[in-house]
């Protein structure tokens, strides 16, 4: 599972390894749900209500062709928005996206159980929202990396290789400052990280056998 | 290296959730294996969501009582595990996709090489499968009057076409006629809208196959 996570995110490293910087228009969004995840905050939660239900139902009213089977949408999905806030968190995107794959999700499920009578939720499985898909960016993979496993197998790399891994990983820095820094070119920077994501694969696999 | 990947169309029906349950768990699983087409969609993801972010002239609704029924209740959700299934065949262990994890399968149907599991999604003719061929197996020419989708898990198979790996999302249509073969096993999950059409003389015997993987 570790071993897959790492296969899964070295390309990521070197496309980004800035912070996802939350891209919504209104960013007042992000506060009400954080409100939301940290104090149960009901009056957050009625602005979110006021802002994404007509949006939902909208969603819903094209989707079903039903005003009822929107409503249970907007129930459904502004529900589960009260009772996953707290795995929501600002870094990973911008909270409209979490919304509306939340959305999806419920609308998805509610559909295939009118058109099919089938009722186990499926949508989760398909989607894995709260930790593949979009989970798979740089601040999980120092969820990872805090993992005191990994930080052992941290010494078994090359002193070079180790000084990137840590500065970018653990230091916040980009490839870019992390070249300056060390003087080297970046491409050197690069390099130096895919070997020690392999040796860290490496290591990985050998110890999950 | 996957080289058969779903279309850019096929991908943002799948983001959007307008794909059937067969075709949603078909893209979902070749996401497992595919890095690039994850990229896609969250891509994907983020542009349709803007949807949610437009300042569009929509009518002022506030549902009081919902919100007080859901704000009462103090209830948290936490991730659903992800426990895939894993199947034995022919002394194999296959680990299952995960999007097939809480869905029903039936029993293994044998013949000859080939075994099959039906995928219960009761979506009409559309059917889905898990198709497993023993090492030496082959499928006899066909063509298919809808679609087929073939995305390997595990092994290998190769046709008049290419030589395939896992995560190799393989779509034909009724223009295409193929024989697939495999040297050391293959396991697939496939979804097709009609059975198969053999164009080699002893349709006779051939047709079980045909509806055996249907």
């Amino acid at each position: 599972m570790l071993a897959n996570n790492l296969r899964t995110h070295h390309v990521n490293m070197v496309v980004t390894t800035s912070k996802q910087v939350s891209n919504t228009k209104h960013p007042e969004l992000c506060v009400w749900l954080q409100d939301v995840a940290i104090e149960r905050d009901k009056l957050a939660f009625s602005k979110l209500f006021k802002w994404f239900a007509p949006r939902i139902k909208q969603f819903g009213i094209k989707q079903f062709n039903n005003e009822a089977q929107a409503l249970e949408l907007v129930q459904e999905t502004m529900t589960n928005i009260w009772r996953k806030a707290h795995l929501y968190h600002k870094d990973k995107g911008a909270p409209t996206t979490w919304m509306y794959s939340i959305m999806r999700n419920m609308s998805f499920d509610m559909l295939r159980k009118l058109q099919t009578q089938r009722t186990e939720t499926i949508s989760d499985d398909i989607w894995p929202v709260d930790n593949i898909l979009v989970s798979e960016d740089i601040d999980n993979f120092e969820d990872h990396l805090q993992n005191r496993e990994l930080k052992a197998l941290l010494e078994y790399l090359p002193e070079k290789q180790k000084q990137v891994v840590v500065g970018l990983f653990y230091k916040q820095v980009t490839q870019e400052q992390l070249a300056q820094q060390l003087n080297l070119p970046i491409g050197t920077v690069k390099s130096r990280l895919r070997l020690a994501l392999n040796k860290l694969r490496q290591l990985m696999g050998e110890s999950d056998d | 290296m996957i080289k058969h990947h779903p279309t850019p169309a096929l991908l943002l029906a799948f983001t959007q959730g307008q794909l059937g349950a067969s075709l949603s768990i078909a893209v979902s699983a070749h996401l497992e294996h595919c890095e690039c087409c994850r990229h896609k969609v969250l891509a994907l993801q983020e542009t349709s969501a803007q949807y949610l972010d437009d300042d569009v002239e929509l009518d002022e609704w506030v549902d009081n009582e919902m919100i007080a029924a859901i704000t009462d209740d103090d209830y948290e959700i936490h991730p659903k595990q992800s426990m895939p299934l894993r199947v034995n065949l022919k002394g194999h262990e296959y680990t299952l996709p995960r999007a097939l994890q809480s869905v029903g399968l039936s029993n293994w149907l044998k013949l000859g090489k080939l075994a099959r599991a039906k995928v219960d999604l009761n979506e009409g003719e559309v059917h889905t499968n898990l198709l497993h061929i023993e090492k030496g197996g082959t499928i006899p020419l066909h063509s298919h009057k809808g679609f087929e989708l073939t995305l390997l898990l595990a092994g290998e198979f190769k046709d008049e076409f290419d030589t395939y790996v896992p995560g190799d999302f393989i779509w034909l249509n009724d223009a295409n006629t193929h024989s697939p073969s495999t040297e050391n096993g293959c396991l697939c999950l496939t979804v097709a809208n009609n059975s198969m059409h053999f164009v080699q003389g002893l349709s006779q015997v051939l047709n079980p196959i045909g509806k055996l993987i249907y």
